[in-house]
């Protein structure tokens, strides 16, 4: 049987009301509040022909380790449903129209943000003949997360610029 | 009064000559005209008849032999005949444009133009026979006529096939009908003479005499044959074959007037006739009401065929009725006198409520039909554009079908369930029980009503045509766009004012009710509802005017797009993030980006209903199916996708299949043995001869 002391609870009531073991982040660069959204931005990504490099890494930075979540920042299924659009690879030429109508179909004010050395226009697959002009709609994003990729922790500050959190 | 009754019918007789004497070119009009006539003075007479309280009889020996013909027209069959002449007026109105296309249910044949007079006029004279010869005969004229008006169709097979259905359904209906009144009119006679012999009156005199189990078997007897009548199931077979298939205006006869016959008769027998009797009967009819009820909303919101839908949806409303009049019977069987009133005028409200959106919608249905050549679901769409006043017209009926203020289908749920929730202080735990599953019943009902409609509409009438035909559509004509318009101002009329019908029905009530213990003593019954501009009950605070309620929803409609304008123009002046958004930007329909956009890639009826069909695969068990065929040059590429989704009626599958097929294999053997051989047919005789010799010598 086991008994359990007084003394041993002490500690676990004792964390109920103390401060979290996490240390808290210092605010995010870029004006206080963001992109105006109110602390909150719901993404609709779209792999523009990704090597899935950049998926892999926004994965993570969604995942419990980085969890991008808890700054506000949200993906979500429909672009009905986001503020902004979240854009990963070279933009090839079967995706330049689907991505065209997928950042119409965002209301406005929206965002853009692009993810990726690839959809800023650099990187390895650069001027490939499947590629559509680099001057699309990624010509200025609102966001520019360069690296290839870049990492969950990037992915993660340039979102908390755009939340604000 | 009875002159304006004997006026109504005889014009209605005269209308269905014309239409079978006159040149083709004068028919249609000169027999409409007649049917609104007569139509009229019905109506005149049955408002005379409800406004006075008092019956109008007629008896006239010679038009019948033997019986003769008696006519007695009280209240309960005065808010029959009523709402049969609003919706025979609308539909033979309807019928002048409805007939002139050479599309379907079309054509100004000869037949059609005289039956549907006919029908019309039998469906007055059922309300008012006040004998059973004269009730069996209209009864029976009613059913032809309507049988002959859907074989209309013949060159279409599923017309032929819907009728075998009708012709079978209703004519064991009305055997079982006769059964019943020869045993009320045999057991009741006694002491009555021959002159009085069968008339209702005699029926109703001699009924405390009848022996109880000869009543409830007729009481049985009658509720199987006029529950077919109504479409209750396991019963209602017949119906969403044979309303669906008959040309429109039939169909809104059928629906709208038709089977409140059905819900007449079991009134007229359990009630008034007999009565009351006793709780069981009752419980029964309860009990039918519950299942048609859910059975008919399931099936609506899951068929992609509008009429078909519109079919079931009347099983359905049927259904609500019969939960009332159960509770009502079961009340006044317990002796609850104004509670049982309450749930009778509430059954009655929602009959007549239903006979006005249910011919409305049948009649856009059919104007849908007509512009676009179907009425499957999955080939319409985009009828909102090129049909506009049909549309209009289809989303009163659906509004109110759906019970949303201010149409009629609101007052009429909304008393409903008045009248159930104040049955339970009737302190009876099998009359609580019963009105529990009725309000459970009269809730998810309700739900998927209004997912079969947003359906209807949604799918039909939004979004973009996904056949030529559709896109092509224009719309009906004056007379066929003004028969449905007649039909939705009864569903404004009644949503807004609902007082003004409850103390007519209440008379009805009154009327149907004084047999039973529930109002014997009192006759006349005293309005259980104060009949002011709102619905309000006596004894309570309860109280609600449909027309504050419809003011509230136009303001508040009216606040929500001020606010939208107003902020609007504010997000215009300062736009948030610094982006310019100068007020509403339209876009295109999103389609997952893709590059060319179809109507195809719209919702469709099928799909739409998908999700509640897996919920209640149980019940509905459809038969899926998904054929993948491949390219010839290599199994990894599909050819074409054929999906096949087909929700036959589980009731017919599993009751009514097996009998056909022992019908079948009877008749298979039947066959063998009568061969046409005539040495075998003497053979027969011999054999015959020869045994009755050996057995009785």
């Amino acid at each position: 049987m086991v008994t359990l002391r007084f003394m041993q609870l002490l500690p676990l009531l004792r964390s109920l009301f103390s401060r979290p073991v996490t240390e808290r982040l210092p605010r995010p660069p870029g004006p206080r509040g963001g992109a105006g959204f109110g602390g909150s931005v719901q993404l609709r990504h779209v792999d523009a022909g990704s090597c899935n490099g950049c998926e892999l890494e926004i994965a993570s930075a969604f995942g419990p380790v980085y969890d991008a979540g808890r700054f506000g920042a949200r993906l979500v299924a429909s672009p009905r449903h986001a503020d902004g659009v979240l854009v990963t690879g070279v933009v090839t030429r079967n995706m330049a129209v689907p991505l065209g109508k997928t950042l119409d179909a965002v209301p406005e004010p929206r965002v853009i943000v692009a993810c990726g050395d690839c959809a800023l226009g650099r990187g390895p697959f650069g001027g490939g003949y499947g590629v559509a002009s680099s001057q699309g709609p990624l010509a200025a994003p609102d966001v520019a997360i360069p690296g290839c990729p870049p990492g969950p922790a990037a992915i993660t500050q340039a979102l908390r610029t755009l939340t604000g959190r | 009064m009875s002159a304006a009754l004997l006026l109504g019918l005889g014009l209605g007789v005269a209308a269905a000559a014309s239409g079978g004497a006159l040149p083709a070119r004068s028919r249609v009009p000169v027999a409409a005209v007649l049917t609104v006539a007569a139509c009229v003075a019905a109506l005149v007479a049955a408002a005379r008849v409800l406004a006075s309280g008092s019956a109008i009889t007629v008896n006239s020996a010679q038009v019948l032999p033997l019986t003769g013909v008696t006519l007695v027209l009280d209240p309960l069959g005065a808010v029959f005949v009523i709402t049969t002449a609003v919706v025979g007026v609308a539909a033979s109105w309807y019928n002048v444009g409805y007939s002139g296309h050479s599309g379907h249910g079309g054509g100004r044949g000869r037949a059609g133009t005289a039956l549907l007079p006919l029908f019309v006029t039998s469906l007055l004279a059922v309300p008012s026979a006040g004998s059973v010869a004269t009730f069996l005969a209209a009864w029976e004229l009613m059913a032809l006529s309507s049988l002959f008006l859907l074989l209309t169709g013949h060159h279409r097979a599923e017309a032929r096939d819907a009728a075998q259905w009708y012709a079978v359904m209703t004519h064991a209906g009305a055997a079982a009908i006769l059964l019943a009144f020869v045993l009320l009119g045999a057991h009741a006679a006694g002491a009555q003479s021959f002159d009085g012999f069968g008339s209702f009156a005699a029926i109703r005199a001699g009924a405390s005499g009848i022996p109880s189990g000869i009543r409830s078997l007729a009481f049985v007897l009658a509720l199987a044959g006029f529950a077919s009548k109504a479409g209750a199931v396991p019963l209602h077979v017949w119906l969403p074959r044979a309303h669906p298939e008959a040309p429109s205006p039939v169909s809104a006869l059928m629906s709208g007037a038709m089977v409140n016959l059905g819900v007449y008769g079991i009134v007229r027998t359990g009630d008034d006739l007999l009565g009351g009797g006793q709780l069981w009967w009752w419980l029964v009819v309860a009990g039918l009401g519950a299942v048609s009820a859910l059975f008919g909303a399931l099936h609506a919101a899951a068929s992609p065929d509008l009429k078909r839908l519109l079919a079931y949806s009347t099983v359905d409303n049927v259904g609500l009725v019969l939960i009332g009049v159960g509770a009502s019977g079961a009340l006044a069987v317990r002796g609850h006198r104004v509670l049982a009133a309450l749930a009778l005028i509430a059954a009655l409200f929602q009959l007549v409520s239903h006979s006005a959106f249910k011919g409305c919608l049948f009649l856009a249905a059919g104007s849908v039909q007509q512009a676009a050549g179907t009425r499957d679901l999955d080939s319409l769409g985009g009828l909102l554009r090129r049909l506009p006043a049909t549309a209009a017209l289809f989303g009163i009926g659906a509004l109110s079908v759906c019970a949303l203020p201010p149409f009629s289908g609101f007052a009429s749920e909304w008393l409903l369930l008045q009248g159930f929730l104040r049955g339970f202080s009737a302190h009876s735990a099998v009359i609580a029980t019963a009105l529990l599953a009725g309000v459970a019943a009269l809730a998810l009902t309700g739900g998927l009503t209004a997912a079969a409609f947003v359906k209807a509409f949604g799918i039909g009438f939004l979004g973009q045509p996904r056949t030529p035909a559709a896109a092509s559509a224009g719309e009906a004509g004056v007379s066929m766009v003004g028969g449905t318009a007649l039909l939705a101002v009864p569903c404004l009329v009644l949503g807004l004012i609902p007082g003004i019908a409850v103390p007519l029905l209440a008379k009805a009530a009154g009327t149907a009710l004084s047999g039973s213990p529930a109002g014997a003593g009192g006759g006349r019954l005293a309005g259980p509802l104060r009949a002011e501009a709102g619905l309000a009950i006596a004894g309570t605070t309860d109280v609600i005017e449909p027309a504050l309620l419809a003011a509230a929803l136009a303001a508040g409609i009216a606040l929500a797009w001020a606010v939208i304008r107003l902020r609007g123009r504010a997000r215009g002046r300062a736009p948030a993030g610094g982006r310019a958004g100068a007020g509403a930007r339209r876009a295109e329909a999103w389609g997952c980006g893709r590059e060319v956009q179809t109507p195809r890639m719209q919702y469709t009826a099928t799909s739409f209903a998908e999700p509640l069909q897996r919920v209640f695969e149980d019940v509905l068990r459809p038969d899926r199916d998904l054929d993948v065929s491949h390219l010839a040059e290599s199994r990894y590429f599909e050819d074409a996708l054929r999906y096949h989704n087909r929700i036959d009626d589980a009731v017919e599958r599993g009751v009514y299949r097996p009998l056909t097929v022992a019908a079948g294999r009877w008749g298979e053997f039947a066959r063998r043995a009568q061969n046409g051989s005539m040495h075998r047919y003497l053979g027969y005789g011999f054999a015959a001869l020869v045994i009755l010799l050996v057995v009785l010598a």
